[in-house]
């Protein structure tokens, strides 16, 4: 029997998201596509920082006041996230929502707030003002005014539970992404080796910058949107450091291949913070994983750091790309 | 003897009993007037309570199983600590989603476990019966999702077993009666702000194949048990009853005849389950009530409204309410502060439950209330405080789980025909 695709696509977390199957019958890829596709809209309800019913939305709200028992999945991923928080060294951090709104990057373009603004932000951010108790399954909040957001790592972990129920559907060959900005490979296309992901250059329109083959494996690219505000003739960008509650000039581009779509969604977005001149960025490699991030140095040129993962050469053939738009980071 | 075995689970404390007998007798009396019990307080949650966690399982850990699962972690007093289903997939999802739950693949073993007090039955519709009839005869209290069954008679033997299990609560999933805020509309229509009902519509629109896969074959037939047209009750049995029961409450009457069509336009994949439907329901007072239901076309999602002489009232997005006045209707005062939102060219008075007591907090009442739970979360709740000081019968008990289940199956049976089936007013009696 020939090979046949199908594709679904559904709007969820502010994205799109979009699954392509292959296989020999598409009445049976389509059920799969459409659970996966279910799957996500499900943890959007449960995850969303913004929808008043979702257990996170709950969670926020009284935290505070006492320890609030919640769901083992979203306990699960709260304690993803402090494991990522601790590896990175606070470069990733969920509680970050209050600086965010504090430079008004939240719906705006951002401007330099006060000093006083600045610190009482800094007071409610850090995952170590977040108290997890695994025996109670409770998360409780060491702070009045803490916020948890999950949006720089809720989106991977929609693409891992979504290809979960793909694989254990029968699905051999599939690719599933959320906004192009992270994406799952399950298998290969027929006749082919492995998905190939090209990661657009930050300056340069024509050519991608990588191509990414990948097979059973995730990848995720972020990269520093255009919006930004200028302020003595240095221009600031979305991104803030959590550790120092000011915005940086770190990677202006970073991509994480690894099984995990949750940790590579999450570790891109830490990229973004990490010193380019400190070595920061070398942290994560190894561990089957691969890595690439651009910083763009003074005299405009492109410093990559990469590990594993090679810079695009012309002879693959560009019919077989997939360009992702990279998500903006937040 | 099991039944004996199992008692303890159903007993009633002293308090319990009285309670239940004035509010039997209250019952009684009320006759064709229905009462609506104030609506539970949200409040009410954080009360310290005076009973221990009712020990529940769900059977069945399909899409359905699993949001019981889910809202049942957030309603207090309620201790989840079995989950069944025969698919050894759902039980992996099981371990991730409810890991303090045991796992069994044979529901008599949730049955015969005696600490387990109430069990929560959302099986294909067509398995209801043989698993309801043994629960209530291990003496657990049910809640049985709706369709409570795919067929008259199995519909028929759950509910006079319902009513013989006295002392045990018997509640169908027919959610929406116990919702605040489709109680709180109830009340509104029946005060008479819509003039003379005069028409109502309903639907329901998802673009979808309603299949699921398993590389298991046999298991994907299992799965698959909505498109098998022996014992499917289709889309107006699994998706259109919930609204359609809202409609026999707040009309307060049963059709007596419905006209059906059913096509299949999207999905030509060989099934006989037809993928797009329409109804027209006859009402004893005259009123007809049409409804469609489709899988080609997500346009719209799912509503019904109700048109009167004097307003239209719509209820859209699991309770949320608005009010389409007409310009010679009389004025009623309050919607001049009320919220209004523009539906194209029209403008519709949002009917909100708290609307008072958003005004208070200081919430814009655009924004979804994060105090407000679902209406499945009610229904749950309500089953709880049931359990607590009952049982009463619930808003949602085995008659009006009965009568619903009826409607549905005579109405698949004339979409199925593409024909008009008369239903008779003693089909809705359990005896």
């Amino acid at each position: 029997m020939a090979m046949q695709t199908v594709r679904l696509a559904l709007e969820a977390m502010a994205t799109r998201f979009e699954v392509v199957l292959y296989g020999e019958h598409p009445t049976r890829l389509r059920a799969a596509g459409e659970e996966a596709l279910r799957e996500i809209r499900q943890l959007e309800a449960d995850l969303s920082f913004y929808r008043a019913a979702s257990d996170l939305r709950r969670l926020n709200a009284s935290a505070a006041h006492g320890p609030v028992r919640v769901s083992p999945r979203l306990f699960d991923l709260l304690q993803d996230a402090t494991r990522i928080w601790k590896s990175t060294g606070g470069a990733f951090d969920v509680t970050v929502a209050p600086l965010m709104r504090c430079w008004g990057f939240v719906g705006g373009t951002g401007h330099w707030p006060a000093q006083e603004a600045i610190e009482r932000a800094r007071s409610v951010t850090g995952m170590h003002l977040v108290a997890l108790d695994a025996e109670a399954r409770t998360v409780r909040f060491r702070r009045n005014g803490v916020q948890l957001d999950l949006g720089a790592i809720g989106k991977g972990y929609a693409l891992e539970e979504a290809s979960h129920i793909l694989r254990a559907s029968g699905v051999e060959r599939a690719l599933l992404h959320g906004g192009t900005s992270t994406i799952v490979a399950i298998g290969a296309p027929p006749g082919e080796e492995s998905w190939k992901i090209a990661i657009a250059h930050p300056s340069d329109s024509t050519t991608p910058l990588a191509v990414v083959p990948l097979r059973d494996e995730a990848l995720s690219v972020s990269a520093v949107s255009g919006k930004g505000f200028v302020r003595d003739g240095k221009t600031y960008g979305h991104v803030l450091d959590p550790r120092t509650g000011h915005p940086v000039r770190g990677a202006i581009l970073a991509a994480v291949a690894h099984r995990s779509a949750t940790i590579c969604d999450a570790l891109s977005t830490a990229f973004l913070v990490l010193e380019c001149e400190s070595g920061e960025l070398n942290m994560a490699s190894g561990d089957s994983m691969r890595t690439l991030a651009a910083c763009r140095c003074e005299d405009g040129t492109l410093e990559i750091h990469r590990s594993g993962i090679d810079l695009y050469f012309p002879e693959v053939t560009s019919s077989t790309l997939l360009t992702p738009h990279h998500h903006e980071a937040r | 003897m099991k039944h004996d075995e199992h008692a303890h689970a159903a007993d009633l404390s002293r308090r319990n009993f009285l309670k239940r007998s004035s509010m039997a007798s209250l019952f009684g009396l009320s006759g064709a007037v229905e009462i609506i019990p104030p609506a539970p307080r949200r409040e009410a949650a954080a009360r310290p309570t005076a009973q221990a966690p009712v020990n529940c399982a769900i059977i069945g850990f399909g899409a359905r199983g699993r949001e019981l699962a889910a809202t049942l972690g957030r309603v207090p007093d309620a201790n989840l600590m079995a989950v069944c289903d025969t698919y050894d997939i759902m039980l992996r999802r099981a371990q991730r989603q409810t890991p303090d739950a045991s796992r069994h693949a044979d529901y008599r073993e949730v049955l015969d476990n005696a600490d387990v007090q109430a069990v929560f039955i959302a099986t294909p519709t067509h398995l209801h019966r043989e698993i309801a009839m043994a629960a209530l005869d291990a003496g657990k209290h049910v809640f049985c999702e709706a369709p409570m069954a795919s067929n008259i008679e199995d519909a028929r033997a759950m509910a006079q077993a319902a009513r013989a299990a006295e002392n045990q609560i018997f509640q169908v999933g027919q959610v929406y009666r116990s919702n605040p805020q489709h109680r709180s509309v109830f009340q509104f229509m029946r005060s008479g702000a819509i003039g003379k009902p005069s028409m109502g519509r309903g639907q329901w629109h998802s673009k979808q194949s309603w299949r699921r896969t398993s590389p298991n074959r046999d298991r994907e037939q299992a799965l698959n048990w909505r498109l098998d047209a022996n014992v499917s009750t289709g889309l107006i049995g699994e998706v259109g009853l919930s609204q359609l029961d809202v409609a026999f409450w707040v009309l307060a009457e049963l059709p007596r005849a419905v006209s059906g069509f059913g096509q299949i336009m999207a999905w030509d994949d060989g099934r006989t389950v037809p993928d797009t439907i329409q109804a027209v329901f006859e009402f004893p007072s005259g009123l007809h009530m049409m409804y469609d239901a489709t899988l080609a076309s997500s346009f719209d999602d799912a509503y019904e409204i109700y048109f009167g002489t004097d307003s239209a009232i719509i209820f859209r997005d699991k309770g949320k309410a608005w009010m389409f006045k007409e310009v010679d209707s009389p004025l009623l005062g309050w919607e001049v502060y009320a919220r209004k939102d523009r539906f194209y060219k029209e403008t519709g008075i949002a009917l909100l439950a708290n609307a008072t007591k958003l005004d208070a907090q200081n919430q814009d009442p655009t924004e979804d209330d994060p105090s407000i739970e679902s209406p499945l979360w009610y229904a749950l709740q309500e089953f709880m405080e049931n359990h607590a000081f009952g049982p009463f019968p619930p808003s949602s008990d085995y008659q009006k789980g009965f009568e619903a289940a009826v409607v549905a199956i005579k109405a698949n049976e004339a979409i199925t025909q593409n024909t008009r089936v008369e239903i008779d007013p003693s089909l809705f009696s359990i005896d």
